[in-house]
């Protein structure tokens, strides 16, 4: 046996490149396949032909897609960040002007997380929960996070049973999103399900606070106390359940170390949920 | 159908380009362009309907978040959507028959009844026409090779394994169909 044959069980590798394009190898074979395609220009070409044949297997299966599709996706874009959005363009996600920047083309390279994640520590949940919308989703997710040594496993436990919740609030057939940003790019995005008094709200803008401050999520109801609906870590959204159907709205507000029974403090941003469906 | 066809596409590649920009509107376009093509891959893959509006799901929000790496000067919008689409439905499928060790039989697809008729008759257009015809146009060999891997999503090995051929026939099999739907199909795109 040569030492391709050994590295290569399955054979030359640019015999691969037909499989690849069918995606018809296993994740194992696909990540060396893939390792291959970096030092192999014609490989390139060649895997970027077969798949535009691939694709045109794709013509004859177009169905339409169940209307409530529509309404979700588009519910949960208004509150997914873009990968790699920089805090100019998270400006501009919200007033929607031209670019000001081309990106730079390595960026379509760029695609492994770890190499992002260090610069933009603040957007590191951007990876994660909102757009994986399954467990299976999550574990493919939690695979990419693997792969980062100083990842704990309980936190990746904790994000992958985080991702599995928010994605079971996004199947909610009433599910509804709705986002406010202040001057100061301080706000709340949500998507809430009245039907399961449930909502993933996430926050942006908001700073880390120092001395050991939090930051403290709360319901507001007519006529009664706030409700502790949790503490936000740093950048990650906070799943809330056991919403009242009156609920009106949500605030946040800075809370000494471990929270408070009530909040101590003016809201620094705070959020209505009627357009939701809550409140009414 | 050359038009038609090139005017989606051009428009698709421009939509994208700005959704990479954070432009919510234009994701709202571009959903309305690629929806079909999208669900309708994935519901061809993975079957199940619920779980084909998950994945669905999952790919139009991804295409939302990960838009900026999309470079035009690699191919077109709807290619780099529907690659996508059909690598997640893959991926589904593959991880549903791992925990549920499903075996489907080669063939069974032809005989059993289809999932959803209605709806497929309804979308029968003249681009499906075309790619059954290309398909047919192959030898046995190939065209089992090459639906098997992308409708049915099985890897070559699995493949092989169905037709009773060694590893490499299947991917010369796969390689020459593919070539063989560009020869016919070429005219279309």
């Amino acid at each position: 046996m040569t030492i391709r044959d050994h590295l290569w069980p399955g054979g030359d590798p640019h015999s691969l490149a037909a499989p690849y394009a069918l995606d018809a190898l296993d994740a194992q074979e696909r990540a060396r396949f893939e390792r291959h395609l970096e030092r192999c220009a014609d490989c390139v070409a060649e895997v970027r032909a077969l798949s535009e044949d691939a694709v045109r297997l794709a013509w004859s299966t177009a169905a339409p897609p169940p209307p409530m599709l529509r309404d979700r996706v588009m519910a949960a874009v208004r509150v997914t960040p873009q990968e790699g959005s920089l805090p100019a363009q998270e400006a501009r996600w919200e007033y929607g002007g031209a670019p000001e920047h081309a990106r730079a083309p390595e960026r379509a390279r760029a695609e492994r997380p770890q190499q992002r994640r260090p610069r933009e520590p603040r957007f590191r949940w951007l990876l994660m929960p909102l757009a994986t919308t399954t467990a299976a989703a999550a574990l493919v997710v939690a695979s990419l996070f693997a792969v980062q040594a100083n990842q704990a496993r309980e936190d990746l436990r904790a994000e992958r049973a985080q991702a599995a919740q928010i994605a079971q609030v996004l199947a909610a057939p009433d599910a509804r999103a709705t986002g406010n940003r202040d001057a100061q790019g301080r706000g709340l995005g949500v998507v809430a399900s009245k039907s399961e008094g449930r909502a993933v709200v996430t926050p942006s803008g908001l700073g880390a606070l120092s001395g050991g401050r939090v930051h403290q999520l709360w319901l507001m109801r007519p006529h009664m106390q706030p409700r502790s609906l949790g503490l936000f870590r740093t950048g990650t959204p906070l799943l809330a359940s056991g919403l009242d159907a009156d609920a009106t709205s949500l605030a946040v507000t800075v809370e000494p170390n471990g929270g408070s029974p009530q909040p101590t403090s003016a809201p620094v941003v705070q959020l209505a949920l009627v357009s939701v469906g809550f409140g009414a | 159908m050359r038009t038609a066809g090139e005017g989606r596409r051009v428009e698709a590649d421009e939509l994208l380009v700005l959704v990479a920009t954070g432009d919510q509107k234009a994701f709202e376009d571009l959903y309305g362009m690629v929806s079909g093509a999208v669900f309708g891959l994935v519901r061809r893959v993975v079957r199940d309907v619920a779980q084909s509006e998950e994945v669905s799901q999952e790919v139009l929000i991804e295409v939302w978040r990960t838009a900026g790496r999309f470079d035009p000067s690699r191919g077109s919008a709807l290619s780099w959507i529907l690659t996508l689409a059909h690598r997640r439905a893959v991926d589904r499928v593959r991880s549903a028959r791992a925990a549920t060790e499903r075996d489907l039989r080669v063939g069974q697809r032809e005989h059993s009844p289809a999932f959803d008729h209605v709806v497929e008759e309804v979308e029968a257009g003249l681009e499906r026409q075309w790619v059954r015809r290309c398909l047919d146009r192959l030898t046995d060999l190939q065209r089992q090779s090459v639906t098997l891997a992308y409708y049915d999503g099985y890897t070559y090995r699995e493949v092989a394994e169905r037709l009773s051929l060694p590893l490499g026939t299947v991917k010369t099999r796969m390689r020459d169909g593919l070539t063989r739907l560009r020869e016919c199909l070429g005219g279309a795109a």
